[in-house]
């Protein structure tokens, strides 16, 4: 009898002791200090109070693929933003829940620490973190509510231990904090363009010529010609500029009578009337549809809209419209006007920012479906 | 008696450390207050309010910004150069200011203050992130081309014609430097501010007045790109 008592308590000992050590080492989460950026992506914040673990990471992923987050229990993250499609989902504009369609098209999740830092194509989240819960709450797209959904995620024994080791508790700003490390570290970073950026490859003469436009604005007073595409995307991000509002811009498509809201609707200036935010062309060649509306099919209809189908408004970015290949001021459009083989050429350049090891990164796909 | 000699050296070099080292308490706190103005009024944004200075028409300012860089402050002969001095001034806020704060300079005081405007040759021509500059920001042409030192966007109004307005000034022959004496008083009884005036107008008349209708951009051309530069060289004083 008195062995068994002693054996009973030594294994109780050690269980207790086992769970204290579980939870001491859920405490001290493992940081990411190491992931590879390239040194041309510049400077980037990680919130202090959200620093980069490797259990966040693997919560955020488990959350961003788990339909446990819609009100049904059918639409994850991940319904609209496909990884093969670089985080978007190939439809002009995402579906409601009832059957319609939204607003506005799925943006692609890339690299997502560099460059503008708001996000949404309106720019109404100021972080990441404030970012993740908007979808899932909202009405059109996951249904959920909130507090339901820490009723559901605390019910789960995996869960309440990824949560453990991750921050703590199961709660709503965790939740949002997962999320948003997965997505910062949705990094893309070895396209063509980065390893000719490296020095490892040489790009086509043609996509060279693309570069060579993508990267000038252009001024017929020096015989200069460019693409004019580094006026809103930078050069090595490609995405839209992170100083203050730089990041969103009015890139003539509406006129003034059709103009939607854009930015002005979050700052309640006119002058930011038709803004949307820039986005990364990061893996553009397969984020089609394209713009906020997913109005064009295809890199051609965007280039065509660039060349000379610029609609002129108040707030439209006078860089545009004053970009211009050729001499004579004027006919009747709008737009670069350049040549047909500078336009392919643009578009040739744009393909080399396809990251393939990107797309098929094992560590970002659906962990529910056997992925490391 | 050798330890005492020894001790007693060692206390007159240390009260000697305190009593004469020169940089002892000798930490100037100073903020730079850059006011955008146009005239002598400040500047409105978003407005056609005004006079094209060359010709025809009004125009309004949608973007004004510039690097400033390699600030430094002089006493006698000794000099203090800002490490990593390079600060996009951008006005586009209530009080259209901007302040750079050096919270200790090195020098008993601030006789005169220094810096360029627009970039030097050799971090106009790198792609490394240095205090403002970025190579993925807006003031970036790309990294074969540099910085651009001075942006202006708006538009001109002539009539019912509206037309975009770009002066991009950049090329490192373009940078300008500026100097200008603080006279003791303004530093004097703890003050620690020294404002300066911005005159946008100076960029557009001064040694070369600008029509803008037959001049709306400036972007690539050198000679263009002198002239401006020429103008903005003395569109910042201070005003005490």
């Amino acid at each position: 009898m008195r062995w068994v008592v002693l054996i009973l308590a030594a294994a109780g000992i050690a269980v207790a002791g086992w769970m204290v050590w579980d939870r001491m080492r859920g405490l001290t989460a493992t940081p990411i200090a190491d992931f590879s950026a390239p040194f041309v992506f510049g400077r980037f914040a990680v919130p202090p109070d959200n620093p980069l673990t490797q259990e966040a990471f693997t919560l955020g992923r488990h959350l961003f693929y788990d339909p446990i987050l819609s009100g049904n229990n059918e639409v994850s993250c991940a319904t609209c933003h496909v990884q093969e499609l670089a985080f978007t989902d190939g439809l002009a504009k995402s579906p409601t829940l009832s059957g319609g369609e939204l607003d506005f098209s799925s943006m692609s999740l890339a690299n997502l620490l560099w460059g503008q830092e708001r996000f949404f194509w309106n720019g109404r989240a100021t972080s990441l973190e404030e970012q993740a819960l908007m979808p899932i709450q909202h009405p059109d797209e996951m249904g959920q509510d909130i507090d339901a959904l820490m009723e559901e995620l605390q019910a789960s024994g995996s869960y309440r231990k990824m949560f453990r080791q991750a921050y703590g508790a199961v709660t709503p700003e965790n939740t949002a904090k997962a999320l948003a490390t997965f997505m910062r570290l949705l990094i893309s970073s070895n396209s063509k363009y980065d390893q000719y950026l490296r020095g490892e490859v040489r790009l086509t003469a043609q996509e060279e010529h693309g570069r060579k436009l993508f990267m000038a604005h252009p001024d017929t007073k020096v015989s200069l010609r460019g693409g004019n595409c580094i006026d809103c995307h930078s050069q090595f991000l490609t995405s839209g500029f992170r100083d203050a509002l730089d990041g969103f811009s009015n890139n003539g498509l509406d006129p003034d009578e059709t103009l939607p809201d854009g930015l002005m609707a979050v700052t309640g200036n006119p002058v930011h009337k038709g803004f949307f935010k820039v986005p990364t062309l990061r893996n553009i060649a397969v984020t089609a549809p394209y713009m906020h509306d997913g109005r064009f099919d295809t890199l051609e209809d965007v280039m065509d809209h660039y060349n000379d189908g610029i609609v002129v408004s108040d707030t439209l970015s006078p860089l545009i419209l004053e970009a211009d290949n050729a001499p004579e001021a004027g006919q009747e459009t709008v737009g670069l006007r350049m040549t047909p083989d500078e336009i392919q050429a643009i578009i040739a350049f744009l393909h080399t920012l396809t990251d393939e090891a990107f797309l098929t990164n094992p560590q970002f796909s659906n962990p529910f479906e056997g992925g490391s | 008696m050798r330890p005492i000699i020894v001790i007693s050296a060692l206390v007159v070099l240390i009260a000697g450390w305190f009593v004469l080292n020169p940089r002892q308490n000798k930490a100037t706190p100073i903020t730079l207050t850059f006011h955008a103005q146009m005239g002598d009024e400040p500047l409105i944004y978003d407005q056609f309010i005004y006079d094209n200075p060359g010709g025809q028409g009004q125009f309004r300012i949608r973007d004004f910004r510039f690097y400033l860089s390699n600030l430094s402050f002089g006493h006698g002969d000794e000099t203090y150069a800002e490490p990593e001095s390079y600060h996009l001034l951008r006005f586009d806020n209530a009080d259209s200011a901007h302040s750079i704060t050096l919270p200790a300079v090195p020098l008993p005081s601030i006789e005169t203050v220094r810096f360029l405007i627009g970039v030097d040759p050799a971090a106009n021509s790198s792609i490394e992130v240095r205090g403002d500059l970025d190579p993925n920001s807006q003031m970036a042409w790309n990294w074969e081309v540099g910085y651009k030192f001075v942006v202006f966007e708006g538009a001109l109004q002539v009539g019912g014609d509206v037309s975009p307005l770009v002066y991009h000034v950049g090329f490192s022959e373009n940078a300008r430097e500026v100097e200008f004496s603080v006279p003791a008083v303004v530093l004097a009884d703890g003050k620690q501010e020294v404002h300066l005036t911005v005159d946008l107008a100076k960029l557009f008349d001064n040694a070369a007045q600008i029509d803008m209708q037959a001049l709306p951009s400036v972007k690539f051309n050198r000679t263009d790109a002198e002239v401006l530069a020429n103008n903005y060289a003395n569109m910042i004083a201070p005003s005490f």
